[in-house]
């Protein structure tokens, strides 16, 4: 069944996220990232940062927050085993610093049939304490064979 | 906070980045849990053999976050990874070599930003399959 493509523009609920320490030295350990400054605040000072900082793909966990509520939402009709992630983008500003709390809220940029398959492209902005931008997350998720015929 | 690679170092062409990394499948586990990411097609092999795959794959996200260390680890500063933009292609099983290269493709002198070619490939029985395609990463130098 297709995808409800009136959806195009919908935001979805804002989400919180604090970049926590060991959360960030965990997802350091399953990527098999040694780099001192995302896991030592002294290395990070040392290099120029005022902190800690995180990988840069660590936003992924809090996009996972953010692209869930758009998968799953009713509306929409995605069928999930229908789905593989086609690309991914991120735009950055600076590194993530470990203590601070993000925002994001997410929305359907675009939705599109290509053939017999479906696109789907969410965004989010990515704000700061401050309200700047300190990243951009923009995915593309492709739902095969459901395209109207 | 600066690239220790110099501008003036690099040109069109000169491939910057080639390393290498074995999917191993607790790390792909300790992923899922780190990234929130828990589909079973990540976990579970029953439910990837349902769905036509011999064995678990790697999160696409999984293959990114190697490329995108590579870059970094090249770079020497994580700041200066202005952007990244990839096309996940093909999957990638357990106990694969994963291998993350990355190509200068333009350069731009007035802001020293350089675009990276970048792609994340297996060797699977002699024929390269590519997990990434297509993809770039604007970097700053020095």
């Amino acid at each position: 069944m297709p995808l409800n493509y009136d959806l195009k523009g919908k935001e979805y609920n804002e989400v919180s996220f604090t970049v926590d320490r060991d959360h960030v030295i965990r997802f350091c350990e399953a990527i098999g990232e040694d780099n001192p400054v995302f896991r030592d605040p002294a290395a990070a000072k040392a290099a120029g940062y005022d902190e800690q900082i995180a990988p840069p793909t660590f936003i992924t966990a809090l996009q996972i927050q953010t692209s869930g509520q758009v998968v799953m939402d009713q509306e929409l009709g995605l069928n999930y085993s229908m789905v593989v992630h086609g690309e991914q983008e991120y735009e950055y500003t600076r590194p993530l610093k470990v203590g601070e709390t993000l925002r994001a809220m997410p929305r359907i940029a675009d939705v599109y049939s290509r053939g017999p398959n479906e696109f789907l492209i969410t965004e989010a902005d990515v704000r700061d304490e401050s309200g700047n931008i300190v990243c951009v997350a923009r995915s593309t998720i492709l739902s095969r064979g459901t395209a109207a015929q | 906070m600066a690239a220790t690679v110099k501008f003036e170092d690099v040109e069109v062409g000169q491939e910057v980045i080639s390393a290498s990394k074995v999917v191993k499948r607790e790390d792909v586990k300790a992923y899922a849990d780190a990234s929130g990411d828990q589909n079973p097609l990540h976990q579970d092999d029953n439910f990837a053999r349902s769905v036509g795959f011999p064995g678990i794959i790697a999160h696409g996200m999984f293959s990114m976050a190697h490329l995108t260390k590579s870059i970094t680890d090249w770079l020497g500063d994580p700041g200066a990874l202005k952007r990244i933009k990839v096309q996940f292609r093909a999957p990638v099983f357990m106990d694969e070599t994963l291998v993350a290269k990355g190509t200068v493709k333009s350069v731009d002198p007035e802001t020293k930003t350089v675009t990276l070619s970048v792609s994340a490939e297996v060797d699977r029985a002699g024929e390269t399959q590519w997990a990434i395609k297509n993809s770039e990463a604007i970097v700053e130098l020095a």
